[in-house]
């Protein structure tokens, strides 16, 4: 397959198979999908399929059985640079010894960036999100949504092209998280992220996405890839409202569902 | 005005019993004739004497000095070892064994091979302090640096920082509350070794001195001596706990609102 570099991410015949005590485990089967520049993809599916299994591989925490993966034309060796990751856990994934300014620093160490710039990149990361007052607090000081808040903002502070988000908004109350979703909506379109996102919440994946993969089976493949043709910019109450809406989503459902 | 009641109580509810206990002993020893339980009244004056503060710069001073520098080496060597083997999945295996025999060995009993190896000063007192500390240390160090969180771990390899990074920004501060778990047990340990390293072939410090008063039937000094080492290593247990407090605010912090 040709690796056309207006792809953020190609996804070449990827399987996966981990050893268990039981014998090995295969959790994807020859993958192929390819991500658009600026576009932004959910990725959604039963639980256990192997959403978070392939979400790793694409960011280079783990590597695939077969198959390759590129991230703008370069075959991953490890975490790639200019890609953001949010994983699944984010409670667990704020340094709880490190302020919330410091945490949000901590990706730029390599940056090679000065000291005043690091803290301006802070500043208005924090900004970004709607946490300008919050850099001195420490991470479990904060609720649920703003940890999540602290966590996209520790991703933009590195400026990266690609942003891969696991379930970002599985546990916070439902007003937290159309703010959250529109928080990322804001985000991708402030600095022009493409976006990957896994989630089991199919009306959120319509609401934020171009585009969305159904993943099936055991092992899994992709079942299908469904187009989102809603205008953007979109809102909580227009874009849920539009004939499209309903229709894609009744439509995802029955494919996560295996219902067609 | 609130605040201040809440202080009274709280040293009212830790206080009561040793108020209380003081009290039953200076009562009970008041009028006792036996040579081994002289009257409390007695102790308290020789206590002023010898340690208000004619006898702290002989005594005290030493003992403290040996207990800080041995102790401060130990923490180097233990938290310094510990973060490299803790770091290294092999090193950590090949010599945990090894680490596990020597701290099984009860600390006080190495006390006469330093003796053999370095004679019987100061030099002989801080080496089997330190020796005897680090272990606690080096193996608490360890067992944190070992097993970080693992989402912690993956996060900060997202961030593309180098081994050494994650080493020093995220493994060892992970493990900073089970190393001061180390540390405590440590000066513990410590503050055992530098009385009992006193025991032989000195005249200074508080061993020395408690044991040189018994062995000349000086009852009412060896009691001082019993009770100042009780006072000092309960300061020396409030110091710790209120330097743990400040280091790992945060992780209090945390576990409070868990
Ligand atoms: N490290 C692992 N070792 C063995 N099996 C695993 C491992 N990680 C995930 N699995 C299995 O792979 C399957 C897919 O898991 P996962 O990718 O987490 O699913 P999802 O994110 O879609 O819920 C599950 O059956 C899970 O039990
Ligand atoms: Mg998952």
């Amino acid at each position: 397959m040709e690796k056309s570099v207006n792809n953020a991410i190609t996804i070449d015949s990827v399987s996966m198979e981990y050893q268990t005590a039981g014998g090995t485990k295969r959790v994807l089967h020859d993958v192929s999908y390819q991500v658009s520049e600026g576009h932004f993809v959910s990725i959604v599916g039963p639980s256990g399929v192997g959403k978070t299994t392939l979400l790793r591989l694409l960011t280079g925490l783990a590597t695939p059985t077969n198959g390759s993966i590129a991230v703008r034309g370069q075959e991953l060796h490890g975490p790639p640079q200019g890609m953001a990751v949010v994983l699944q856990d984010y409670t667990r994934s704020l340094m709880p010894w490190l302020t919330v300014a410091k945490n949000i620093a901590l990706p730029l160490k390599r940056s090679g960036l000065s000291k005043s710039e690091v803290a301006e990149r802070v500043m208005s990361s924090l900004e970004e999100v709607g946490l300008s007052g919050s850099g001195r607090s420490y991470p479990w000081q904060l609720s649920g949504g703003m940890q999540q808040r602290v966590s996209i903002a520790r991703a933009i502070a590195s400026r990266p092209s690609i942003l891969v988000m696991d379930e970002p908004f599985a546990s916070v109350d439902a007003q937290t998280r159309f703010d959250l979703e529109d928080l990322v909506l804001k985000v991708r379109a402030d600095f022009d992220i493409t976006t990957l996102m896994v989630t089991h919440d199919i009306d959120e994946a319509v609401y934020l996405s171009d585009e969305i993969v159904v993943l099936r089976g055991s092992p899994a493949e992709v079942r299908e890839v469904v187009s989102i043709n809603i205008p953007f910019p979109r809102s909580q109450v227009a874009s849920r409202n539009d004939p499209q809406f309903a229709h894609l989503r009744t439509r995802v459902y029955a494919l996560v569902r295996g219902l067609e | 005005m609130r605040r201040a009641w809440r202080w009274v109580i709280a040293i009212a509810v830790a206080g009561w019993l040793p108020v209380f206990f003081i009290a039953w002993w200076w009562h009970a020893s008041a009028n006792s004739k036996n040579p081994y339980f002289p009257p409390l009244s007695k102790i308290w004056t020789e206590f002023k004497a010898n340690w208000i503060f004619t006898l702290v710069p002989v005594h005290v001073v030493p003992s403290l000095i040996n207990l800080f520098v041995g102790f401060a080496i130990a923490i180097v060597l233990g938290i310094g070892a510990g973060t490299l083997l803790g770091a290294s999945r092999t090193g950590a295996r090949y010599t945990e064994p090894l680490i596990d025999f020597i701290r099984s060995i009860p600390p006080v009993a190495l006390v006469p091979i330093f003796i053999l190896l370095l004679g019987l000063d100061a030099k002989m007192r801080i080496a089997s302090i330190a020796f005897s500390a680090t272990f606690p240390i080096l193996l608490a160090t360890i067992e944190g640096v070992r097993h970080t969180n693992p989402v912690l771990l993956e996060t900060a390899q997202t961030f593309r920082l180098t081994n050494q990074q994650i080493l020093w920004r995220v493994r060892v501060p992970y493990a900073k509350p089970t190393i001061f778990a180390g540390l405590q047990v440590g000066l513990q340990i410590a503050f055992v070794v530098t009385i009992a390293s006193e025991y032989l072939g000195s005249g200074f410090g508080l061993g020395a001195f408690t044991l040189n008063a018994t062995d000349s039937f000086l009852i009412v000094d060896a009691w001082t001596g019993v009770i100042l080492l009780g006072v000092l290593g309960y300061a020396l247990s409030l110091v710790f706990d209120a330097v743990e407090r400040v280091s790992l605010r945060w992780y209090y912090g945390q576990k409070k609102l868990a």
